[in-house]
């Protein structure tokens, strides 16, 4: 119970009996409630690149959908007694973050639809479908549905893309590694079974990475499903799969 | 994951072809060490080989996909173009527990085949044992046709047999032939290829009624025959045996045969377990084929995917489906189970052999089994 205290948390709410499973589930939640802020940021900085006046209105929609999984996300740690905390700038995110705000000042409305609709959202999908798999109650639920509803919006982007693609297909496909270099790197830094490089700036403590298996999860399992759906997405959008698959094959482990 | 992988069969089909192909052939990988060098080569060499546990933690999530490019040539001087396709089924599970998520992933692979615009698609190894009587579930195919392979396999088997009776002087027609898998798709061929030019055959299988059938067939020809569901039950020590049962890993103790047999193991995976002792047994691995006109792959997978200790050695399976397109015959050759004919072996080697694609110099765990046949530097068993 201290670390919850020490990360001045709300008490758990009387009668609720706050298990050591609420302190790993409150680091997932963290996870995903830092992943969905940074999702509107960049969906609302999107907005503000866009030609098209209804493409900018999407954008600040997306954003206020991606607001409200974080608070979805924040409501379900209340109900296990936890205050969600979250942390856009902590290191991972930052840089994740950063990458996005580049294309964002090169204007390449693309090259941000290929980082937050390919590669953030695949990582957010197959991640939060896991989590609804094992997640108890309500919690399940919600991971489950905003995993879908995750999947939705990427259908809208995806038509763009393929648009995109068929002008210049070497090109678009060219792009789309530069990007996987830069952002796919960092998320499976982020997605590696152990964190080698210091502490993650999200959980409470220490990793949660080892402990997720008391909640019948393994780091192993969230990057595997992560990269799955990365691959299924590029290949809809028509990359060569065994290209992608050179790429992923590439990334650190 | 099975629902997730059989998705992507869904989605890979909706794509327009990506690559121009005359084949494809989709296989999986039968040792984790397979496996590992996969993955080594599309890491490249700029990168170190990954661990040995995150390669088991990875592989199982990696969809099906083509991962080279494949070019075939014929000694009659044509050339075909295919991709592999790896079903990415992680070589430790094989058997009936994941049987699911596999025949999923053998559909994304026809699937990613069929997007590919391949015309003819091998089923090697364990694919066509898994998606029999499910490839109507595939997407719309577009002129893309189906074969097992078994047809030409059940071919390079039975001339293997023939080849290495010869090289160990022994006379076939007063063998007591053993096939192991007898009731299956190659073993059923093997068993009519071979029952007429030996003394007696011996079959065995799980399933009795299927033994029956089988024996039925085989008696109205005049054949000796003897069936069983174990091994140790045959009346006669087999001096001939044939290894062709779906074993998901090299498990099968013969025990019983007679000693100094000629053993062929066409299993892929192979059957035969590396503790089982057979007393001076003449064992060698089935079913192989050699292209001589040229075999090119793209990336190079040259000993990484066809894992053999001569150069341009394939399965006889996958050979099948690069002969018809060499031949420019796209049809379904080898469709269902248990109609592998003479005739029809003797009809797909005349195309084979019309390519350059021969049965391949015979070996074993241990190397070459005959005289003066050299193997390929830095190749080593296992
Ligand atoms: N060398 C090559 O190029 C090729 C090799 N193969 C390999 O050949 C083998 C057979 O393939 P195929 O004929 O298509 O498969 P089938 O599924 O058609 O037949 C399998 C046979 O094995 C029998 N069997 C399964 N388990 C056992 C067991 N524990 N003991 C005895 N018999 C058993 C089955 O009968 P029952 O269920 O009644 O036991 C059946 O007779 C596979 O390993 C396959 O991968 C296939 C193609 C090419
Ligand atoms: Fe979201
Ligand atoms: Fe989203």
């Amino acid at each position: 119970m201290e670390p919850v205290i020490d990360l001045n948390c709300s008490l758990p709410s009387e009668g609720t009996f706050l298990t050591p499973f609420a302190l790993i589930w409150q680091d997932i939640l963290a996870q995903a409630m830092t992943g969905e802020l940074v999702a509107a940021l960049n969906y609302t900085a999107l907005s503000t690149i866009c030609d098209d006046p209804a493409e900018a209105a999407d954008a600040l929609e997306h954003a206020a959908g991606e607001q409200g999984h974080a608070a979805a996300f924040a409501a379900e740690g209340r109900k296990i007694g936890v205050d969600v905390p979250n942390n856009v700038n902590a290191k991972h995110w930052k840089r994740l973050r950063e990458a996005f705000m580049r294309r964002i000042a090169e204007r390449d409305f693309i090259g941000c639809l290929i980082v937050q609709e390919i590669m953030l959202e695949s990582f957010a999908v197959a991640s939060y479908a896991r989590a609804g798999k094992v997640a108890p109650g309500s919690m399940g639920r919600t991971f489950a549905s905003i995993a879908a509803e995750e999947e939705e919006h990427i259908e809208h982007a995806m038509a763009i893309l393929r648009t995109e693609r068929a002008l210049d297909a070497q090109r678009f496909d060219d792009k789309v590694h530069g990007l996987h270099l830069e952002v796919m790197t960092t998320l499976a830094e982020m997605l590696a079974r152990e964190c080698t490089h210091g502490h993650c700036e999200v959980c409470h403590d220490s990793c949660v990475k080892p402990s997720l298996s008391e909640v019948s999860l393994t780091a192993a399992e969230l990057r595997g499903a992560s990269l799955r759906q990365y691959l299924k997405t590029l290949d809809m959008l028509g990359l060569p799969g065994e290209v992608t698959l050179a790429w992923v094959s590439q990334l650190p482990v | 994951m099975g629902e997730s992988v059989a998705g992507v069969a869904a989605n890979v089909a909706q794509q327009a072809p990506a690559i121009d192909v005359d084949f494809a052939l989709i296989g999986h990988q039968e040792c984790w060490r397979a496996a590992a060098d996969v993955l080594a080569v599309l890491r490249g060499p700029e990168h170190p080989p990954l661990p040995d546990d995150e390669i088991r933690d990875i592989f199982p999530w990696i969809p099906p996909r083509a991962i080279c490019h494949v070019e075939a040539g014929s000694i009659a001087g044509g050339k075909a173009r295919g991709v592999y396709i790896d079903s990415f089924i992680p070589p430790d599970r094989l058997d009936a527990n994941y049987m699911r998520d596999n025949l999923a992933r053998v559909r994304g692979a026809a699937a990613y085949a069929i997007k590919a615009g391949a015309k003819i698609v091998s089923l090697g190894g364990f694919s066509s044992i898994l998606i029999e009587g499910n490839l109507d579930q595939l997407p719309e195919r577009h002129g893309t046709v189906f074969t097992t392979g078994n047809t030409l396999t059940v071919g390079f088997i039975v001339q293997g047999i023939k080849k290495m009776c010869a090289l160990e002087g022994r006379n076939l027609r007063r063998s007591t032939l053993l096939i192991v898998g007898a009731t299956g798709d190659v073993g059923s061929g093997c068993a009519r290829c071979l029952a007429p030019v030996v003394k007696r055959v011996l079959l065995n299988a799980r399933n009795m009624e299927r033994l029956r059938t089988l024996a039925a067939e085989l008696e109205a020809d005049g054949v000796q025959v003897e069936i069983a569901t174990g091994l140790q039950q045959f009346s006669a020590e087999a001096d001939v045996a044939i290894c062709a049962a779906s074993l998901a890993s090299p498990s099968l103790l013969l025990g019983r045969i007679a000693p100094g047999a000629i053993v062929c193991d066409a299993g892929y995976p192979k059957n035969l377990s590396p503790s089982g002792q057979m007393a001076g047994a003449k064992i060698f691995f089935g079913g192989l084929g050699q292209i001589t006109g040229g075999l090119r792959f793209k990336p190079d997978f040259q000993g990484i995917l066809n894992r053999h200790p001569f150069p341009d050695v394939v399965h006889g399976c996958l050979l099948e489906g690069m002969a018809l397109a060499l031949e420019r015959r796209f049809e379904p050759f080898s469709q269902g189970r248990g109609f592998i004919t003479p005739e029809r072996v003797e009809e797909i080697e005349t195309i084979a052999a019309r390519h350059g694609i021969f049965l391949a110099p015979l070996y074993n765990a241990d190397g070459p089994v005959e005289d003066g046949v050299e193997c390929l530097a830095g190749w080593s068993a296992g």
